[in-house]
């Protein structure tokens, strides 16, 4: 055996192939659909531009996700919070103006982030259970703030400024993306704020005797997500020109994922704010290829689960290595 | 199954259209008078020259269920009749927003025709102004965006004939009763435009048209989990009911499971929708008389055809609904064929034999 054969382990092990897992995967995925879909509009600006927009509230609800994940819990009321702040925002919109509307959607985010918070942190209630019920009472809160009803939203600042303007030629939806991530990043890597989150979650107990108020930390991070949740409520509110009851409720699942695929671990202690966004787009963009591979819809979902089901078998073995 | 489905829909349909049968025919969401399906046809040289346009359609539903497959069967059968290519099909799982996201997706397929059920039609324009501006050809199930104008923005909308499944189901009772007797009537309580239009017609047609037949008990149900306990009740007042109407087949199945329980095996069940277990115990000569159900396959043909045909400058009525059909024993093999498509359940081919 030579000196190369033997260098060629270690150099790869140097490697920290767990950091870049959903990079590597992001890659596959976009190559895969260029390829096979080169003729079916798949690289299109227009296509591509669709995915960062349509996963844009996603992104906006994933990063509120790696904060709470990443302190180990979980915060799965985003679904509805979703809603009922677009719905309150709608609302208010119509009888008060858009100042207004942004204040009541983001307040409805805040107050229901707070309630889980304050439930995880000081009746020391599980996250999963205390979220679960929430997710339940504020689906039926959406359901009954305007009897199931459509509310459209006509101002057209706030519809331009939260989703169907733009700015210097780029969707407002592709600003709020970017300046979210941005100081999500920097709060999470830069901060002490960001610090005591992932030393709650590695080990609560020693964060706590290194002088950490951990369930200070529980409130902040399920009240971020709140508020978080809101703003992405918002943003759909803006987006479709109304608010329903329904907005968010299917996108649980896809921000776990799009946070899990992106490195956030599950049980707390790391997390990933950048590995949410390509998370994200990862989900975006399967959605969309899928589509336009022409598969019925049963056969999408079927192929959607197994590339989920792989790309996270293949970020948490990273991970637990 | 489907009203349960279409229950938020169609309240919002119902809130902001006042969409109405209630008064002896099916009217379309915003007041269109209906046109039978069956009249819309195609010329040879329409057909020829939409074969030769090589185009593509989208199939944008709002969620996939037993009904909605029979509607995209039909569809990919007739598109597939024309020559035309379906290139994408979405199921926006009863959400506005994916819905949206939907139609920008497959519109990088540039296809000539998109086949859609609005899952809001208070809000749709946003969801559908892409297509519309691309001059995609938009054609509708059962409701259309506020604000749409039939033949400039969208083809014509397909439904099926609500006034005409209420009166059905009172007809097919009538025949179960020899046209006299004492029904119960099991109503769905709840504001919802499709189910109350149903139940309407079917007391309608009782009480105008059977002068023997008289509803002597009454009962709404707003919540189906609560079904068993509603029919059980009613059931146990009311042991001598010659029949009883029930909203839906779910709810119905419950009603029949109270009538097995009390050893009652006089007491005919007419209910709505096609429903294997419902079925299941008509053939073998049980207590239920009819299940009455729409031609979902036949709004999906329709819906394709009124599409394609417009890419061959052909003019379609605002509002064409298909119809519906009353599924006796006798009838149950062409009824399930008619209505979705599809050869009856082994279960219910192998009771027959």
């Amino acid at each position: 055996m030579s000196n190369a054969d033997l260098a060629a382990p270690s150099l790869l092990s140097r490697i920290n192939l767990q950091r870049y897992v959903v990079y590597i995967g992001f890659l596959a995925i976009f190559l895969f659909f260029a390829i096979v879909l080169r003729d079916s509009g798949f690289l299109t600006v227009r296509n591509l531009s669709n995915i960062v927009l349509q996963t844009a509230p996603v992104t906006i609800m994933a990063i509120g996700l790696v904060f709470v994940m990443s302190a180990g819990e979980i915060d799965l009321s985003i679904g509805s919070i979703v809603a009922v702040s677009a719905l309150a925002a709608a609302v208010t919109i119509g009888q008060y103006g858009m100042v207004a509307g942004i204040i009541a959607g983001l307040g409805a985010g805040f107050v229901i982030g707070l309630i889980n918070g304050f439930l995880v942190a000081y009746v020391k209630l599980p996250s999963f259970l205390v979220t679960l019920a929430t997710l339940g009472l504020f689906a039926g809160v959406s359901r009954s703030m305007t009897d199931l009803r459509s509310i459209p939203v006509t101002d057209s600042l706030f519809t331009g400024i939260f989703g169907s303007g733009s700015l210097f030629g780029i969707p407002s939806l592709i600003w709020w993306t970017v300046i979210a991530i941005a100081i999500a990043h920097i709060v999470f890597r830069e901060t002490r704020f960001g610090a005591h989150v992932l030393a709650t979650g590695d080990n609560a107990r020693a964060a706590a005797v290194c002088g950490i108020s951990v369930p200070r930390i529980r409130l902040a991070v399920l009240t971020l997500s709140g508020v978080i949740a809101g703003l992405a409520g918002l943003l759909y509110a803006g987006r479709l020109q109304a608010a329903k009851y329904t907005l968010g409720e299917t996108d649980l699942m896809t921000v776990i994922a799009a946070v899990i695929v992106g490195g956030t671990l599950l049980n707390g202690g790391k997390g990933s704010i950048v590995g949410a966004l390509v998370g994200s787009l990862m989900m975006g963009m399967l959605n969309n290829g899928l589509i336009l591979m022409g598969l019925s819809v049963s056969d999408q979902m079927i192929v959607r689960g197994f590339i989920i089901l792989a790309a996270v078998a293949v970020s948490l073995r990273e991970k637990n290595r | 199954m489907r009203n349960v489905i279409f229950i938020p829909m169609a309240l919002v349909m119902m809130l902001v259209t006042g969409a109405n049968a209630a008064d002896g025919v099916t009217k379309g969401p915003n007041g269109e008078k209906p046109e039978p399906a069956r009249s819309l046809t195609l010329t040879a040289d329409e057909e020829a020259s939409i074969k030769a346009g090589n185009y593509t359609a989208a199939l944008v539903w709002h969620e996939m269920s037993e009904y909605t497959n029979a509607v995209n069967s039909g569809a990919q059968d007739e598109f597939k009749r024309l020559g035309i290519t379906v290139v994408a099909q979405t199921d926006a799982g009863f959400d506005a927003a994916r819905q949206k996201a939907d139609v920008e997706t497959v519109l990088a397929k540039k296809p000539s025709i998109i086949l859609s059920l609005p899952v809001d039609p208070a809000t749709a324009a946003s969801v559908y102004d892409p297509a519309r501006a691309a001059g995609v050809k938009l054609a509708f199930i059962d409701n259309s965006p506020a604000g749409y104008a039939h033949d400039k923005d969208y083809v014509t909308i397909v439904s099926d004939d609500l006034f005409q499944m209420g009166n059905r189901a009172g007809i097919a009772m009538a025949d179960a009763l020899g046209k006299k007797g004492k029904l119960g009537y099991i109503f769905h309580d709840a504001d919802f435009y499709v189910t109350n239009q149903r139940d309407q017609a079917f007391k309608r047609t009782i009480e105008q048209d059977y002068p023997d037949m008289k509803i002597v008990a009454e009962q709404g149900m707003a919540d189906t989990a609560r079904s068993e306990e509603i029919a059980q009740a009613l059931v146990t007042q009311h042991p001598d009911l010659d029949g009883i109407y029930v909203t839906w087949a779910e709810p119905a199945l419950s009603v029949l499971a109270a009538l097995r329980a009390a050893g009652n095996t006089h007491t005919r069940i007419v209910t709505l929708d096609l429903n294997e277990p419902a079925a299941l115990d008509m053939v073998k000569g049980g207590n239920v008389a009819a299940l009455v159900a729409d031609e979902a396959y036949m709004i999906g043909v329709t819906a394709a055809r009124a599409a394609a045909g417009s890419l061959a400058g052909k003019k379609t009525g605002p509002f064409l609904v298909v119809d519906s059909i009353a599924v006796t024993k006798d009838t149950v093999k062409e009824g399930w064929k008619a209505s979705l498509n599809k050869d009856v359940p082994a279960t219910i081919a192998d009771a027959i034999k």
